[in-house]
């Protein structure tokens, strides 16, 4: 059992808070180039994620890594969740994690 | 037949049934009957709660979370480290909070199916029971289910936070609760407003049942003080007390599956033991 390198839920808006650590967040892709790629994430912020493969535009991806800048993530693992996912329910629990239910998952 | 010292609600909801080989099987002996109403089935968690959980007494079966005795749970997360024996498939699941070590049995044809289609890196639902094994926590899975819809996973975590909220307000502590509620839901979301009128109504719901089970327990209790040995009819409970049929019936039936009243003469007289 091992809970010493956890990833935790963001979005644009809380990704600032975890510069270095690693985090997970669902993304839409807007612009993927294979040197970096362009996404909104759940709250509408344009994040870039390095590390990607070419994925189609407008599907969603989860993606796992370090966030090394207020608004970028290098990718260490990433998952496609295809074209359709239900963002606002996964902005309200980045919410929730980040804040009064946070002992659930740091 | 059962004493209410013996009987453990933990068998009859978790095991389905209420036959003596099956509640021989799986009850923990906990000898409190209020504890016994705290299980819950199979619970959602997430690895972090299962790295917080301390066992129950001396049972290594029983796990406490959040005050409650849980035993089976229910855990979404990505496979790693699958590795396939002639008995048994063992894997790591990481749900971002955590990473624990979970263990499917291989008896049969249908197991083996289900755990070739598991494959690293891929995101499942593991439901199966916490154990300890030389001192670490792992979980003995019985389903291991691919997740195909993401959705899923966003639902799994809410699902956590939304049984953690449950289970206090079964220990009293709603007192605190109703301001905890309203904080995390007071979001901007138009759906937030009714989930937390639907919220509030179910705990308060939880609250006035309890203190209902107490009511007509005592009420029993008198009855048989005084000797009536049939116990008392349902409409009597219902009169004196003053409350509504239904919430007589739910307590009833709670505390009968608690071992703390029984039937007499017919379905509609009760006794307290």
């Amino acid at each position: 059992m091992d809970t010493s390198s956890p990833s935790i839920f963001v979005n644009g808006e809380s990704l600032p808070l975890y510069f270095g650590k690693r985090v997970r967040a669902v993304v839409q892709v807007i612009q993927s180039d294979g040197a970096g790629t362009t996404a909104k994430s759940t709250d509408e912020h344009q994040l870039i994620i390095k590390g990607l493969p070419v994925i189609p535009p407008l599907n969603f991806v989860e993606v796992i890594g370090i966030a090394d800048s207020n608004q970028s993530v290098n990718a260490e693992i990433w998952t496609d969740f295809g074209s359709t996912f239900d963002t606002a329910s996964y902005n309200q629990l980045c919410k929730l994690a980040n804040r009064e239910f946070k002992a659930l998952f740091l | 037949m059962f004493s209410s010292s013996q009987f453990d609600a933990t068998s009859a909801f978790s095991g389905g049934g209420f036959m003596p080989s099956q509640s021989t099987q799986l009850t923990d002996s906990t000898p409190s009957p209020a504890k016994s109403r705290n299980s819950l089935g199979v619970v959602p968690v997430t690895v972090k709660q299962i790295s917080q959980a301390s066992q129950s007494g001396d049972e290594k079966s029983s796990f406490v979370i959040n005050g409650v005795d849980v035993t089976n749970v229910t855990v979404v997360g990505m496979v790693f480290d699958k590795a396939e024996k002639s008995t048994d498939v063992s894997f790591l699941i990481d749900d971002g909070t955590g990473r624990i070590g979970c263990r499917r049995w291989v008896t049969e044809n249908f197991d083996k199916l289900e755990m070739e289609a598991v494959q690293d890196g891929m995101y499942v639902r593991v439901i199966g029971h916490l154990r300890v094994f030389q001192d670490v926590k792992q979980l003995v899975a019985f389903s291991v289910r691919p997740v195909t819809n993401f959705d899923e996973i966003t639902f799994h975590f809410i699902d956590c936070i939304h049984s953690h909220l449950q289970n206090p307000k079964l220990q009293g502590g709603a007192s605190t609760h109703p301001h905890m509620v309203e904080s995390s839901m007071n979001t901007p979301v138009q759906n937030g407003q009714t989930i937390t009128s639907n919220l509030m109504s179910k705990q308060f719901d939880v609250d006035g049942l309890r203190d209902c089970d107490q009511l007509v327990l005592d009420r029993l209790q008198q009855s048989s003080s005084i000797g009536q040995e049939k116990g008392m009819h349902m409409d009597e409970l219902c009169q004196q007390l003053k409350l509504p049929m239904e919430k007589i019936r739910e307590s009833i039936r709670s505390l009968e599956d608690e071992g703390l009243i029984y039937s007499t003469i017919d379905e509609f007289h009760y006794k307290a033991t």
